[in-house]
């Protein structure tokens, strides 16, 4: 099944993201949430799960969550707050054994392997340590390496097109496609619904994810979503939030408010 | 008011269950005690992981007895959702074979293998469940509804009279069953956008 994340990129503080950007209406409007602590230097785990618990109250898709994981107290922590799903990055090269033991604990399902990587004379890059350190290996050995650690899936974004709004670079996937079996999520680029489609048009990409604020704006999600159905992308369909109807609830006044 | 009881067992995401009943404008308890659970209005019984584990902790509590008695003698409402569809069941053939709470009849068994055909397990994604009987659990859905599933285990779909959504991986299995006031779904509902909560609705109001 096709599907979109998106991914929100410095988002310090969770009411501006909620204030400025509408996130209930969004919210509706995907299949996946992925969120990720890109904080520099020393990571606040008490603070992000606090703000994966305000998202996850009132966001009823699966959520994935990670940055800088390194240990189990740490994966439980964000499993307690609502995610479903964990990412990891620099674990996967610099602590596989670990990330071996998350895919024992939790199963594969849940653990999804993020990549950033950049293209250079035609070679693939990866990077890790949010994006500052390059990965002295080749990309297919990379790939080898991190698909047998059992991961179940793969979240790879393109640095070159990150935030960009310039749409999805698509010349590292043949490398990964004789390898990988597990679904592929594309990232980094996408500035339109377009993109978007092109992404889920691809072969080889699974999911589209966005970052870019621009998706955000307005009814920019809603429409998008309803573009990628009309040309005929295989979408999960639910009902609007209205139809729900919730009378006298919470959410029904707050949604109203902002109507 | 009405006492929703989410059972604690040491297994799995209750804060999303919790998250959604709230947001549907009810409040829940997350509790392992028996007294709480023998008082319930209506039982939730979730769950992520292995079912030999999920049993056994289920046992140790004391809670198999607790669960059986409080749905069977005092007719409490309970939806058990994923894992915790599953244990409902008869038994189950991961790690072994082990006993179910017996609610219903239904074995629970992995996945036929066909890798050869390209089929992924385990199946994880959104996925169209259809309709299949007149059902209160369904009440107001298409009889084509999108839910999100995670599992590698499932009760194939052999006609059960208490199936009421029926989903295709490979193989028909059960995505749904409910007998009265006995209800479980192998998806998740509090995951399953607006779908879900409707789902989750029907269950508070109208059980």
């Amino acid at each position: 099944m096709l599907s979109r994340n998106f991914r929100l990129q410095r988002a310090g503080n969770i009411k501006w993201l909620q204030n400025n950007y509408n996130f209930k209406n969004i919210a509706f409007t995907i299949d996946e949430l992925i969120i990720l602590d890109v904080s520099r230097g020393e990571r606040n785990l008490e603070r992000f799960c606090d703000h994966i618990k305000v998202i996850a109250e009132e966001c009823f898709i699966p959520i994935a969550a990670g940055g800088g994981i390194t240990s189990y107290e740490h994966t439980k922590a964000i499993m307690n707050s609502g995610a479903d799903k964990l990412v990891v990055n620099t674990a996967l090269f610099r602590a596989p054994n670990f990330v071996k033991e998350l895919v024992s604990i939790y199963g594969s399902q849940c653990i999804i392997a993020s990549m950033d990587v950049k293209r250079r004379n035609d070679q693939t890059e990866v990077f890790i340590d949010n994006g500052s350190t390059k990965v002295e290996m080749a990309f297919d050995e990379y790939i080898d390496r991190t698909t047998n650690l059992g991961i179940g899936e793969i979240y790879i974004n393109s640095m070159d097109r990150d935030g960009t709004g310039h749409g999805y670079l698509f010349d590292f996937l043949g490398q990964l496609k004789s390898v990988v079996k597990v679904p592929i999520i594309i990232a980094g680029g996408a500035g339109n619904w377009h993109h978007l489609l092109e992404g889920l048009q691809h072969d080889l990409v699974d999911a589209a994810a966005t970052a870019n604020l621009f998706n955000f704006i307005g009814q920019g999600f809603p429409n998008a979503r309803r573009q990628l159905l009309e040309s005929g992308i295989n979408l999960a369909r639910w009902e609007t939030l209205n139809y729900l109807d919730l009378k006298n609830s919470a959410a029904t006044i707050r949604f109203c408010i902002e109507n | 008011m009405t006492t929703i009881v989410i059972i604690d067992y040491g297994m799995g995401n209750l804060f999303s269950i919790q998250s959604a009943i709230r947001y549907l404008g009810a409040e829940s308890i997350i509790s392992s005690d028996r007294n709480t659970i023998i008082n319930a209005d209506k039982i939730i019984l979730p769950g992520v992981g292995s079912f030999y584990k999920a049993m056994e902790n289920l046992h140790t509590s004391g809670l198999v007895a607790v669960l059986r008695d409080t749905v069977i003698s005092r007719q409490v409402p309970i939806l058990g959702i994923c894992l915790g569809m599953q244990l409902m069941g008869e038994s189950s053939t991961e790690d072994g074979v082990s006993e179910g709470l017996g609610l219903i009849d239904s074995p629970v068994e992995r996945f036929d293998d066909r890798k050869s055909e390209g089929l992924k397990i385990p199946h994880v994604g959104f996925n169209t469940v259809s309709v299949s009987k007149e059902s209160k659990l369904f009440g107001g859905l298409d009889t084509q509804a999108d839910f999100y599933f995670t599992h590698s285990y499932r009760m194939k779909y052999t006609d059960q009279s208490y199936a009421a959504g029926i989903c295709h991986h490979g193989e028909s299995f059960i995505a749904a069953f409910e007998m009265e006031h006995i209800c479980g779904t192998q998806f998740h509902p509090e995951k399953s956008q607006t779908n879900g909560l409707l789902l989750l609705r029907n269950f508070i109001k109208n059980f």
